[in-house]
């Protein structure tokens, strides 16, 4: 594909003079549209052909099994509750035109802080919110008004990741912050039996429904089957129900080597461990719960797979890395059972780990100095003995 | 009496343009230099001037800070230039050889004052040896394992009576350490091999010579020739006929540029040469310096490398497929041949790539956590210790194990950063800031 006359356009426009001050917004399309011609100068002279850009992409492709198969559920959930006879496209359909606003909404205005940051600073727009900007649509219910999710995007950008530094200097997840503002700010359009479900016209009366977690803070066994919850036929946050388009999302995180397999495995590995320790208790319905039930549940999965992995916020040693990610699959399931008033406790464990991440890897880091020092020690004292 | 180390970590790039097995005699090359900055830390004070005739061993530089590191000429002949850069920078002393020229031959033995002691490197730090110091072993690594670096055993085939007289010369200051390593790069450099056997501690200190160098000691001591010799690979994605050259050090590259860069889709046009749209580097692609075509080649390198400058753009280079793009990560297609490594054998050829300078991205903050430590294998956590470089805190750099990297040993963690840092110069600028410290 010759794209010769695009280059010389981007070289022709290139604003200079009086809109210098352009050069943040400039360089941003322009890397999009090409990777730069920038050379090496010193040091290694040939390098990897990843860069940020393309990392992020990975992450974007990710998302899309769970992101399509979201956009059919919240088609497929209406037409249940309604007792239509939607086909698939339709429910699709449906879902999509729920989808896209919010989507659009959210890049918009996260988008538009990132630009306006990047150019007040000088900086080159960073692509990290790309992916953040998706997964804030996917991890909300479908009857959010746009208005709460545009302010929990700009409260999210700003005080999750700006206000650090932006990207790489945040240490909260950010599609997490905007999630927990939506759920602080606004508790009753983010949980109960009113919000999961889309409305066929615009403004009739909520449909009730019930999420397998919300039945289950309620006393009451959940009334989908462990395979509805597999597929992700269920009710939940529009795109986080389907564990198996997940799971597609994940194989394509570890092949790339974008996510940790450390946290990955150890989030399931702690959240199965407190589960058959809760099974050990036994004390009420939701403690009898086969363990299993918690990664097909609610965000577990999700949480897993695309939020705890996220490395900027995430421990960055590799050892410190099982201990982020089974702290994190144990206190999802602990929240989860132990306090009904929250009924997802995957967001707030994550970000409670997210917190606790620096500390973990304090310590690691700290045994490795100490180590060290050990081994100074023992080559002095066999110099002088 | 060759010992041998294991390692798993590391990264052997797929990189075309392999040397043949074949070496052309190119010591008769006429123009030498000697390079002061090719040694860290080394303020040159000049002992000659332009038209001065020196012979071969002759010191041309002596260090400031200690007169008794002194660089001698290569070979014998006439100082023909002084080259300087801003603020008149010693950047190259310029000898012409003269055939039929003695070298010196007084002491034929290894002591500071012989023309071999430059040979003899120092870390932490990676100076020139200090006489002073006592080191607590001295390497020699027995496999260069940096891309397309030549063979030593087929470099030193027929020096072997040399190399170990040369062993013998240094194990008058140090248990003389004669390394083989295993596995992938940077498996055969000296830090990782140092990390492996006998890590440096603060205060403490290490030697190292390169194995071809440690023949020319031997030869110097056995005959009292000074004549520091080197088989150089010569290849790269852009050479054009690679393979292997004996030659002295600090050589011109001309002659073998000229053989490299010729335009072949022109028969006829004899001499000329496409140097704007390539790349020469002394030494290793991942930690070697530029040099022009009429270069010459750093003192410690043994190979020359030549690469296609990347200076282009890449369309929507972040969502091509990618086939022809090498990376670490499998963000691209051509990560889905290469996990099969256990095929490699059954391959009729190797896959390599056509690897180019461009930068492949622009710089970002660090975000990916976890991969450097894939191909750094020392008991050190490389990005702690980078951003304890990039704040200068001396302290924790220290905490961290500062003392027992060199630039080279971060070049793969260089070359696969996604976020385009420049680590190696950032490890250097830390280094010097200790050294200094140190000295003062």
């Amino acid at each position: 594909m010759n794209m010769k006359w695009l280059e010389q356009w981007f070289e022709k426009i290139e604003p200079k003079g009086k809109w210098a001050w352009l050069g943040s917004t400039y360089e941003a399309f322009h890397t999009f549209a090409f990777t730069p011609k920038t050379v090496t100068r010193s040091g290694s002279h040939i390098r990897d052909a990843v860069d940020m850009k393309r990392s992020i992409i990975i992450v974007v492709i990710a998302l899309l099994p769970a992101l399509l198969f979201g956009m059919w559920n919240i088609g497929y959930q209406t037409n249940l509750a309604a007792g239509t006879d939607w086909g698939f496209w339709h429910c699709f359909w449906f879902g999509l035109l729920r989808m896209l606003p919010m989507i659009v909404v959210s890049y918009v205005v996260g988008l538009s802080i990132e630009f306006a940051f990047a150019q007040v600073r000088h900086h080159e727009v960073n692509e990290g919110f790309l992916a953040t900007g998706l997964l804030i649509p996917m991890i909300v219910p479908v009857t959010t008004p746009l208005w709460q999710l545009a302010l929990a995007v700009a409260f999210a950008v700003i005080i999750g990741k700006e206000v650090f530094g932006g990207s790489g200097m945040n240490f909260l997840n950010p599609a997490l912050v905007a999630r927990a503002f939506l759920f602080f700010a606004y508790p009753t359009h983010m949980s109960g039996d009113k919000v999961w479900i889309a409305n066929d016209l615009w403004g009739s009366d909520a449909i009730a429904g019930a999420t397998p977690m919300g039945e289950l803070a309620a006393g009451m066994h959940p009334s989908a089957s462990a395979i509805d919850m597999l597929i992700g036929t269920i009710l939940g946050s529009t795109c986080e129900t389907s564990v198996i388009a997940i799971a597609l999302g994940a194989l394509l995180l570890l092949f790339t080597g974008i996510a940790s397999w450390r946290i990955m495995l150890s989030v399931f590995l702690g959240g199965g461990l407190m589960g058959l320790l809760f099974n050990a208790i036994g004390y009420n319905e939701y403690m009898q719960l086969p363990f299993y039930y918690h990664f097909l549940m609610g965000g577990f999965a999700f949480g897993a797979v695309f939020m705890a992995t996220d490395p900027v916020t995430a421990a960055q040693t590799n050892t410190g890395k099982w201990i982020y990610g089974l702290l994190i699959g144990a206190f999802a399931v602990l929240l989860r059972v132990c306090n009904p008033a929250y009924p997802e406790g995957m967001m707030l464990s994550i970000l409670f780990m997210n917190c606790m991440a620096p500390l973990i890897d304090h310590c690691v880091v700290a045994q490795n100095i100490k180590r060290r020092a050990k081994r100074a020690a023992i080559g002095k004292e066999a110099h002088n003995g | 009496m060759v010992e041998t180390i294991k390692i798993k970590k590391g990264l052997d790039l797929p990189i075309g343009g392999e040397p043949l097995k074949e070496v052309i005699d190119a010591r008769s090359i006429e123009r030498y230099a000697v390079k002061p900055t090719d040694f860290v830390g080394f303020t040159p004070r000049l002992l000659v001037a332009e038209g001065d005739t020196v012979c071969a061993g002759q010191p041309l530089v002596e260090d400031k800070n200690d007169t008794r590191l002194r660089l001698p000429s290569p070979v014998g002949g006439t100082v023909t230039a002084i080259v300087r850069g801003e603020k008149r920078r010693l950047l190259e002393v310029v000898i012409t050889s003269r055939t039929g020229s003695k070298s010196s031959t007084n002491q034929p033995n290894l002591t500071p004052d012989s023309p071999c002691w430059w040979m003899i490197k120092e870390r932490p730090f990676g100076t020139i040896a200090n006489p002073d110091h006592k080191p607590k072993g001295i390497f020699v690594s027995m496999r260069d394992t940096n891309p397309l670096a030549p063979d030593l055993d087929f470099a030193l085939k027929g020096r072997e009576h040399e190399f170990e007289a040369g062993i013998k010369a240094l194990e008058a200051y140090g248990t003389v350490h004669c390394v083989k390593a295993q596995g992938p790069h940077p498996a055969g450099n000296i830090g990782t091999i140092v990390a492996a056997l006998d890590p440096i501690n603060k205060g403490e200190c290490v030697w190292s010579v390169g194995a071809q160098d440690v023949a020319n000691i031997g030869r110097w001591c056995l005959t009292g020739e000074y004549r520091p010799e080197r088989v150089i690979s010569v290849g790269g994605p852009a050479a054009k006929a690679p393979k292997h050259y004996r030659v002295l050090c600090g050589a011109n590259v001309q002659r073998i540029s000229d053989v490299q860069l010729m335009d072949t889709s022109y028969p006829n046009m004899t001499g000329s040469t496409t140097t704007s749209s390539t790349r020469i580097i002394s030494g290793s692609p991942l930690s070697g310096t530029t040099i022009k075509a009429d270069g010459f080649l750093g003192m410690y390198d043994q190979q020359l490398t030549f690469i296609e400058e990347g200076d282009q753009y890449d369309f929507m280079g972040w969502l091509m497929p990618g086939l022809k793009k090498f990376s670490f990560s499998k963000t691209f297609l051509s990560g889905l041949m290469l996990p099969f490594k256990a095929m490699e054998p059954l391959m009729p050829v190797k896959p390599s790539f056509s690897f180019n300078t461009n930068m492949h991205g622009s710089v970002r903050p660090f975000l990916f956590t976890g991969q450097f430590e894939r191909v750094f294998p020392f008991d050190i956590y490389p990005l702690q210790l980078i951003k304890a470089c990039i704040v200068g805190d001396v302290e924790l750099q220290e905490k961290l194990g500062i003392y027992e990297v060199e630039p080279e040993d971060f070049a793969l963690c260089e070359f696969i950063d996604p976020s385009k840092t420049e680590i190696q110069t950032i490890i250097r600028e830390a280094l010097e800031v200790l050294r200094k410290e140190a000295m003062a």
